[in-house]
């Protein structure tokens, strides 16, 4: 009967000073003080003590921390249970459990315990719905009955107030629990069973089975006004009709959660999920392209949504990192992303990429003609714009020293049987027209990107050439 | 073979300052061996339960109706009770467990690999995983998601965690648990959830927690936009949900920073015992670069003070409540001893062109590069600017803007809000003691609009047509 569970003085109750280090802080006659000593019998009794984290609550059981001889942790109003997924999932071998009253769980902590509930995660959840706020000074519960007289309630719950809420039948209710019950404490066979509920609950999660709950209908003598033992005949006579006792959910007998994940840190592992190679790469370039534009040039490619400029883009940034350059890329940011236009800012620098926009564009490839009516106006001089001449058939005025190569992008790709490729068509069209890269950087690229699809690389590759030839025929 | 006698059974027994009158152990027994008594026990105030055990059979049925852990105890047969101080009793627990110790950090060689071309927001996903970050909190929230997805997509791959919450509120409470158990985590959000989650911040810090939250900028108030905005550095600066409350925020400015960042970031979280926040912008998250990795990875140890769920760390508790007034007060001096600690030796700034610069632009983030791009593009034309470029925005880098102020006759504060960065300045000017300083103007966008390259320029040269 007795369990060394709970601390052999109560230090972090008034440094447990006097009686304060042997008594709790609850009223005479809570039900809180009987939960906790068939929690810490159970616990006990499981040979679990060491593993066993226990979040307290905001509520009258705040201070559960102040008894239990565990790890403890004190969470915030209503989150106990997704705490308690923070330490079950950090260290699976220990046991949680989630202490909550009735304003903590069934009011500000809803979604939290439902949402745990239907995770299915092995913690175990102890409910005290005791009908009342105790804490706070006898506020309406959302468990209060209905006619119940409370300090926000005072001329008795209507239904204006809303309902008493069934925690345990809506949690039984969820596919995620493996046990539900709902116990009481107001007689001795009641008392059995509460003990007896809730070493199952914590059984649900030594055996790795799920998450269990269990509802106990606690008496709150002091907000009910009530002496103690008036207490227990008004739960049990009132309190039970409106929440009957008795088991709601038990699917423990072959149930078996899933193993939680123990992390590994191995570098290759590391390395390969991120997609680092240690192969030497291969570099083509003899130099930075300064003949486009001193130490960075910009680009912008752009048309719609499904002509493959960001892929294209991209294509380009991994070319230049490859021979050893700074690059960034920019995908278009606001509505236009949703459909329309799709435009990419893109610099490729000698030493660092300053500011990664390009509102004014070195090379502007543009896949249709809104963008190269909106872009090719703010080209710089001296610059080059190449551009899909199966669909752009005028071409605006362009600044001063601007040339402009039409490429029929779309036909070519068409021609060659996947209208998809018409991004390389340009790259390679791009290539031809600027020298911004050799033609192996841009190959090399290509190749890297389409790893995973060898077979799509001739394509790629005749696509490629075909973009180059169109410029170098015009 | 001697069958032990039911009278054998221990009998009750109370000390009547334990018990509470309450009653509930007297009409459990059939015998009517308890009964309530009649005179007020001086140390509580209350009347305890008189018992007369001639009769009592010894079920123990009003030892398990007792609400009190001390309350009515059976009576073990050596034990003269009556003879011992209370307070003494119940002796200390045999607890097997030495106090855990500190577990460090391994760090782990990595070969030398070929530069990723990666978003920022991948940048700083991998950063996570190099500074050992396992579990991985959130909800889905634009522009951050590409983060939470790489989580979903390759932790399970290293045997991490990623799991989707309910809300913004429940993540940063899963973080107080994994957190709280000693092992780091993190969480991509973005403004709006960000909001949601102060509320648990500031239980990070009041309890000690560590966690790095990474958010991703986007246009307010409200739903606002996803557009890229510096909209919650009052928030992470000044802003940390009730209470005292201070943590580091980093701004990375490109792809690479948001890997080395975020792997500072759990470095420091660790360090302080605090939650550190790293803020981006959407354009950032968004934006594809060279990101070269590290040659150390870490594997997380597990710090003396973690509830970890075992004997060593047993007596552990994660708490943010403290009673009594002197305590609170001495707790939250604590906390501010930590801040100044933090205030002291984690100013990060980045300087370019700074040394004889009398213009000096302060922008982070996305900002700041299109600053950068200004100030090249104004010194091949002689002006004389440099960019000061907060990396840490608390603590405000002071400690690197005093030296520059000499020279410096005018600051352009660039930032995509309405002052928020300017005001952290502003306050750092001042608890530094400059109450006269050089002019400060500012380019202020809203919305998701910044402040561009050209935009700068053409101010700053306006200035200085002004000034001269
Ligand atoms: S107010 Fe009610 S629930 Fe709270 S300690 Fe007192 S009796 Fe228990
Ligand atoms: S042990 Fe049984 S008989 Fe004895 S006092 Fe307690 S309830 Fe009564
Ligand atoms: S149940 Fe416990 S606290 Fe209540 S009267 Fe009996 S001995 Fe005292």
């Amino acid at each position: 009967m007795t369990t060394t569970v709970f601390y052999d003085r109560f230090e972090r109750h008034a440094q447990g000073q006097g009686i304060k280090g042997h008594s709790t802080h609850y009223c005479p006659g809570c039900g809180h003080g009987l939960a906790h000593k068939y929690l810490a019998e159970a616990i006990d009794e499981l040979g679990i003590q060491d593993r066993v984290v226990a979040v307290s609550p905001v509520g009258c059981s705040v201070f559960l921390y102040y008894y239990m001889d565990v790890g403890n942790t004190q969470a915030a109003h209503g989150r106990a249970p997704v705490v308690a997924i923070g330490h079950k999932t950090a260290n699976p071998d220990s046991i949680v459990i989630s202490y909550q009253g009735d304003g903590d769980l069934a009011s500000i902590g809803l979604a939290e315990i439902v949402s745990t509930a239907q995770l299915g995660i092995p913690i175990s959840v102890i409910f005290i719905n005791n009908a009342v706020y105790g804490m706070t000074g006898g506020q309406m519960a959302p468990t209060t009955l209905m006619g119940m007289k409370t300090a926000t309630s005072p001329a008795g719950r209507t239904p204006l107030m809303g309902q008493p809420l069934r925690m345990a039948e809506m949690i039984a209710g969820l596919q995620g629990p493996v046990y539900v019950e709902r116990v009481a404490l107001y007689d001795a066979k009641q008392r059995t069973r509460a003990k007896r509920a809730i070493r199952k609950a914590l059984e649900c999660q030594v055996e790795n089975k799920g998450f269990s709950f269990v509802e106990v209908l606690a008496e709150c003598p002091t907000h009910l006004r009530l002496d103690p033992v008036a207490t227990e005949k008004w739960v049990a006579e009132q309190m039970t009709q409106i929440f009957p006792l008795g088991l709601m959910k038990d699917v423990t007998k072959d149930a078996s959660f899933p193993a939680l994940p123990r992390p590994s840190f191995s570098e290759e592992r590391l390395l390969e999920v991120v997609g680092a190679s240690m192969e030497e790469v291969s570099r083509f370039a003899t130099s930075f392209p300064s003949h486009l534009a001193k130490g960075d040039v910009a680009l912008k490619l752009a048309g719609a949504g499904g002509d493959g400029a960001q892929t294209a883009a991209m294509l380009i940034t991994n070319a230049a990192i490859n021979e050893g350059f700074d690059s960034t890329h920019i995908p278009s940011y606001g509505p236009e992303s949703r459909g329309g236009t799709s435009y990419a800012d893109v610099h490729v620098a000698e030493r660092e990429v300053l500011s990664p926009a390009a509102p004014n564009p070195h090379l502007l490839v543009a896949f249709n003609a809104p963008s190269l009516a909106k872009f090719g106006p703010a080209v710089q001089p001296g610059g080059v714009v190449v551009y899909d001449s199966s669909t752009i058939h005028s071409v605006p005025e362009l600044p001063a020293g601007v040339t402009a190569h039409g490429v029929p992008f779309t036909q070519i790709a068409a021609d060659l049987g996947r209208t998809l490729v018409k991004n390389v068509v340009a790259l390679g069209a791009l290539q031809e027209a600027t020298q911004l890269f050799p033609k192996e950087t841009f190959l090399y690229a290509i190749r890297n990107a389409l790893k995973e699809k060898c077979a799509m690389i001739p394509l790629n590759e005749e696509a490629f050439a075909w973009g180059a030839r169109a410029v170098r025929g015009n | 073979m001697s069958q032990p006698q039911m009278s054998e059974r221990p009998k009750p027994f109370v000390f009547p300052e334990y018990c509470k009158g309450c009653g509930r152990c007297i009409s459990v027994c059939a015998k009517n061996c308890i009964s309530f008594g009649t005179e007020i026990n001086p140390q509580t105030g209350l009347i305890p339960i008189v018992l007369d055990l001639e009769a009592c059979n010894g079920c123990g049925l009003c030892i398990t109706a007792c609400p009190e852990p001390y309350g009515l105890q059976p009576q073990l047969p050596e034990v003269d009770y009556e003879l011992i101080d209370p307070a003494t009793l119940f002796g200390p627990r045999q607890s097997a467990a030495t106090p855990a110790e500190t577990t460090p950090d391994e760090l782990i060689d990595l070969p030398a690999t070929a530069p990723l071309v990666i978003k920022g927001n991948y940048a700083a996903a991998i950063g996570a995983l190099l500074a050992g970050c396992r579990h991985v909190y959130g909800y889905p929230i634009t522009p951050s998601t590409e983060g939470a997805e790489f989580m979903a997509k390759y932790l399970p791959q290293l045997d991490g965690v990623f799991l989707q919450a309910v809300s913004e509120v429940a993540t940063v409470n899963i973080m107080y648990g994994c957190g709280g158990a000693g092992l780091p985590c993190l969480t991509f959000t973005s403004s709006p959830g960000f909001s949601l989650m102060l509320e648990g911040i500031s239980y990070m810090i009041g309890s000690e927690v560590p966690g790095v939250f990474l958010d991703i900028m986007r246009g307010g108030p409200g739903l606002g936009n996803i557009a890229p905005e510096q909209s919650d550095i009052k928030l992470a600066c000044r802003g940390l949900g009730h209470g005292n409350t201070h943590a580091i925020v980093l701004a990375p400015s490109t792809p690479q920073e948001m890997l080395d960042l975020t792997m500072l970031a759990f470095q420091l979280t660790f360090k302080y015992r605090n939650p550190v926040v790293i803020l981006g912008d959407g354009y950032l998250g968004q934006m594809t670069g060279r990101v070269t990795l590290p040659n150390k990875m870490i594997r997380p140890g597990l710090p003396d003070w973690a509830v970890w769920g075992d004997a060593g760390h047993r007596r552990n508790l994660i708490c943010s409540i403290y009673l009594s007034e002197p305590e609170l007060e001495e707790h939250n001096k604590r906390l501010i001893a930590k801040y100044a600690a933090m205030s002291a030796s984690e100013q990060r700034a980045d300087l370019f062109h700074c040394a004889d610069a009398d213009t000096l632009i302060v922008a982070c983030t996305t900002p700041a590069q299109m600053a950068k791009g200004a100030v090249q593009q104004l010194r091949q034309k002689g002006v004389k600017v440099g960019l000061f470029r907060p990396v840490t925005l608390w603590p405000f880098p002071i400690q690197h803007l005093l030296p520059l102020l000499k020279r410096v006759e005018r600051i352009v504060v660039v930032e995509a809000s309405d002052g928020q960065l300017e005001d952290e300045l502003r306050l750092a000017l001042s608890n530094a003691g400059i109450f006269k300083p050089p002019l400060i103007e500012n380019i202020r966008h809203y919305g998701g609009v910044l402040p561009g390259q050209t935009e700068i320029v053409n101010r700053i040269l306006a200035t200085q047509e002004v000034a001269s």
